[in-house]
């Protein structure tokens, strides 16, 4: 059968996504590895390892900054996905008192742009000591996080059900080894999810950081965005790559330990 | 089964959120000239008087409005075509998904430099053009930075939003197609007709909560303005956030009160959103499942 | 051990669904809470099990009070209508998962999974995924768990509902059999009448949160308290009437029966009808309908109200609009006391 011509305008427009996509992520990986592109060259006149060989030269601390900040990153994504898991089973399973709030307040966030919200609480914050400090951030990028990570664990604990768990609980599990063997292993998919939805938005965040940290709290986004602001187009490429390939490399280290971990699991059961 | 667990599963949750809901609140006290610490005590509302009357918020605020309802609107529109697209060459799952979750997760700072590297008039485009034989000089490239026309953020924000739109109304796109849209080609209406008079109208749930998420965030954001936008005038939280460090104190419940009344209007983008979909709902029936 | 319910009522969301229920199943008993669906049947179960907590009264197990037990404690083991089987776990991992809790050691699980995969005829599937075998094989192997858990009381919850007719009956007979071998205390909700008669040693007939009678599956059916248990087993025609000195007395028909002084209602089954053909009869025969074993007859009582209908085992060349005379079974009419 002939295909339709509507297809192939749908098909074309598909492309031309894909190509707008993936074409400014080639170009910024040219310009992190350019050493000279002058008008009006469509490529790089010639190449260095320069801006790499900056970024990780051995008297900046990029890479220490680097670690921490995906640790932070990661701190926020765990407890966002631990609070997310409670917030979700108490909502779902439970009839109690202000249901109704915790659900508008979840969602909440999203209402509420994040600069006004961080300009909001950077007074109390300094009241509070802290300001300045990592666990600051952490409280106000986890705040940001919850509305996703919440609507993920949500939906999922609800089409897993009751059900399950209370067939555990009658073959003699308690409460909390019904939840570990029985939930848990199936919520994974969502806490894969979740965790990841966290970090990158914490991985992100600028502002919000910029002013709670105070510049105090160095995360890669602090170092890298003065070097966009600049307008550097090869420092900014270089740091623009490194922050790609390590959000890639945290996401795919998240899947593989978590994934190891139902892996152990199973075999613990049984071989 | 314990009447106390889900007061113990939700204690974090209330924590934070009583935590949020004090930061907002105590950015609107300052908005009335409430601060004790800069011993500011007089409640009043010249500070929102005096700021919706200075001219250069109103910049500010149309600056910003032409921005992100340029750009939502396009987004949605432009992200409805893509799910569309995705729906109907069969492409709801595999690497082009991968290629359009790609696109979501890289943060506006760095999309910014996208922008820099590709507008800019010795960027990538003018290059292009030049080579081309459509301009002569850098000069000849329109200013599309760091001016007021503001196409460099507008196409930076495209770039991350039409793929949420289309990420964001895939599934219920895909779900409608598979069984209402086939069910319409069957019964004689052509492919066009059947996804305008039945897909898309059912698809709208989705597609309007995507634009909901989108008008809202990008009127609150800072990322993309700050590191794209002119000097005069500035986009809103650009402009709180100068007022906000101001050396000198007194400035500060002129910026709480900007962002009381980005606040204001994002809240107000929110109820005529929820206004026009109930309003939906009790017209006909919801089928809204994002 | 023998499982006592005193006094038991249950109420969820503001509404009562079991009221007041007294039960008692005796060691290795095998008994059937009978009624339609929405009775509380089920709810009855899960606050056995202590899944539903009870608003009054006590579950009593071996003379212990129950109440203060937790669910995982009570070795009260349900078995679900809808299998519940580990999505995430193999056949054997879902069968050790109970001797997992009771804290065994893995091989001791596993010799213990493959004993019972052997018990319900399901030899080699161990390492088989769930979502890989068919309905019967899953209720095997949830049969299989349920006993891993060395239950005191097994609860069985419409466990053959889901499954195909012709599976049931191997499912029953397997259960009756691994009952009787382990001699577990057990209860069996069913809505299915064939089920709770073939299978219990006592049924207790529920309706709306109530046991309306409590007794074998002889006597509830031959001896029901009120219509409602008589008509769930069998309906049929009731004819009001009266016993005065071992006779009972009616418009229709008087017969000699062994009971007290009375107003009664003669419920007359299909079973307890004989139908003869005559061209004198007083009856015609309105309908008559092929059931498979036999044929059903609905007739009529020329200038009358009365209708009754009847089981035709044979072929007889009765039709339709033919007049027939009837003859009662005595000891298959059923008196109820009004």
């Amino acid at each position: 059968m002939k295909e339709p011509s509507s297809n192939k305008l749908l098909k074309l427009f598909l492309y031309i996504t894909v190509f707008a996509i993936l074409a400014p992520m080639v170009i910024i990986t040219l310009w992190a590895f350019t050493n000279q592109w002058s008008w009006p060259s469509l490529l790089p006149t010639s190449y260095s390892l320069r801006a790499i060989k900056e970024i990780f030269a051995p008297y900046g601390n990029v890479f220490p900054i680097l670690l921490s900040s995906i640790f932070l990153s990661l701190t926020v994504a765990l407890l966002s996905a631990i609070i997310a898991i409670m917030a979700a089973r108490a909502v779902v399973f439970y009839d109690f008192f202000g249901k109704d709030l915790i659900d508008f307040i979840s969602m909440a966030p999203n209402l509420v742009p994040s600069t006004v919200f961080a300009m909001g609480i950077h007074v109390a914050f300094i009241k509070m000591s802290l300001a300045n400090t990592p666990l600051g951030v952490i409280i106000v990028n986890l705040i940001y996080t919850l509305p996703y990570t919440i609507n993920i664990m949500k939906n999922l604990t609800e089409s897993i059900g009751k059900d399950l768990e209370q067939q555990a609980y009658v073959l003699g599990a308690s409460p909390w080894k019904a939840f570990l063997h029985i939930s848990f292993p199936l919520l994974l998919p969502g806490i894969i999810a979740s965790i990841t939805m966290a970090y990158i938005i914490s991985f992100s965040q600028y502002f919000v950081t910029l002013l709670i940290g105070g510049g105090k709290v160095m995360t890669f986004s602090m170092i890298m965005v003065p070097f966009i602001a600049k307008g550097d187009r090869t420092l900014g490429s270089a740091y623009a790559l490194v922050f790609v390939l390590s959000t890639l490399i945290v996401f795919g280290l998240i899947n593989l330990i978590l994934k190891k971990f139902q892996k152990r699991k199973e075999k613990y059961n049984w071989n | 089964m314990n009447k106390k667990t889900p007061y113990i599963l939700i204690m974090p949750i209330v924590l934070l959120g009583v935590l949020f809901i004090y930061g907002v609140a105590n950015g609107i006290i300052q908005s009335f000239g409430y601060i004790p610490a800069f011993n500011l005590r007089d409640l009043s509302l010249d500070y929102y008087i005096k700021v919706i009357k200075s001219p250069t918020f109103l910049d500010s605020l149309k600056v910003t409005l032409h921005i992100s309802l340029i750009s939502s609107i396009l987004a949605a529109v432009l992200g409805t075509i893509l799910t569309a697209a995705l729906v109907y060459t069969g492409h709801t799952e595999g690497k082009i998904i991968q290629v359009i979750k790609l696109a979501i997760l890289i943060p506006h700072t760095i999309v910014a430099l996208f922008s820099i590297s590709i507008l800019s008039q010795n960027g990538l485009l003018a290059r292009l053009l030049y080579k081309l034989g459509i301009i002569s000089t850098q000069g000849d490239f329109p200013l599309l930075l760091y001016t007021k026309n503001n196409i460099g953020i507008i196409l930076g924000y495209l770039w991350k939003e039409v793929p949420f739109v289309a990420y964001f109304s895939l599934s219920l796109m895909a779900s409608i197609n598979k069984t209402l849209g086939e069910a319409a080609e069957n019964l004689g209406a052509s492919r066009l007709k059947s996804f305008i008079h039945i897909t898309l109208p059912l698809s709208m749930p989705a597609i309007a909560k995507a634009f909901l998420i989108i008008l809202t965030f990008s009127f609150g954001a800072y990322d993309l303005p700050f590191l794209l936008g002119a000097t005069v005038p500035k986009a809103l939280p650009v402009q709180a956030h100068v007022e906000y460090i101001h050396p000198d104190l007194r400035h500060r419940p002129y910026a709480m009160a900007m962002n009381g009344l980005i606040l204001l209007i994002t809240w107000l983008m929110a109820g005529i959103y929820y206004l026009i979909s109930n309003r939906k709902k009790l017209k006909g029936g919801s089928h809204e499942r994002a | 051990m023998e499982l006592e319910l005193k006094n038991i009522s249950v109420t969820l969301s503001k509404k009562e669904i079991l009221k007041s229920i007294n039960l008692r199943v005796e060691d290795g008993e095998f008994i059937s809470l009978l009624g339609a669906s929405g009775c509380g049947k089920s709810t009855l179960l899960k606050t056995i099990a202590g899944i539903i907590k009870q608003r009054e009264g006590s579950i009593l197990l071996g003379g212990k009070a129950l109440d203060k037990v937790p669910p995982h404690k009570r070795r009260t083991v349900i078995v679900f209508q809808d299998f519940r089987l580990f999505p995430h776990m193999t056949v054997a991992e879902n069968i050790s998962f109970p001797l997992k809790m009771l804290g065994l050691h893995k091989d001791k699980c596993r010799e213990r999974a493959v004993e019972l995969l052997k018990k319900v005829k399901l030899e080699g599937f161990k390492d088989r995924h769930v979502d890989e075998i068919s309905g019967g094989q899953k209720q095997r192997v949830v049969l299989a768990r349920a006993l891993a858990a060395e239950p005191v009381v097994l609860l069985l919850d419409e466990p053959f509902s889901s499954l195909d007719i012709n599976l049931r009956k191997d499912m029953r007979e397997l259960v009756l059999d691994l009952q009787k071998e382990y001699k577990i205390t057990t209860i069996l909700v069913t809505h299915d009448k064939e089920e709770a008669l073939t299978m219990s040693d006592r049924i207790a007939f529920m309706h709306n949160g109530e046991i309306l009678q409590y007794d074998t599956p002889e006597n509830i059916f031959k001896n029901p308290v009120n219509t409602i248990v008589a008509d769930y087993f069998a309906e049929g025609t009731y004819i009001s009437g009266e016993i005065k000195g071992n006779r009972f007395i009616s418009r229709f028909f008087n017969v000699d029966i062994n009971r007290d002084d009375g107003k009664y209602k003669c419920l007359i089954r299909p079973s307890a009808l004989k139908v003869n053909k005559a061209e004198d009869g007083k009856f015609q025969v309105v309908a008559k309908i092929y059931q498979g074993d036999n044929y059903l007859l609905k007739i009529n009582k020329i200038n009358s109200s009365l209708k009754l209908e009847s089981i035709l085992n044979e072929p007889l060349d009765i039709k339709e609009g033919d007049k027939v005379s009837i003859e009662l079974d005595k000891d298959k009419l059923i008196f109820i006391p009004e």
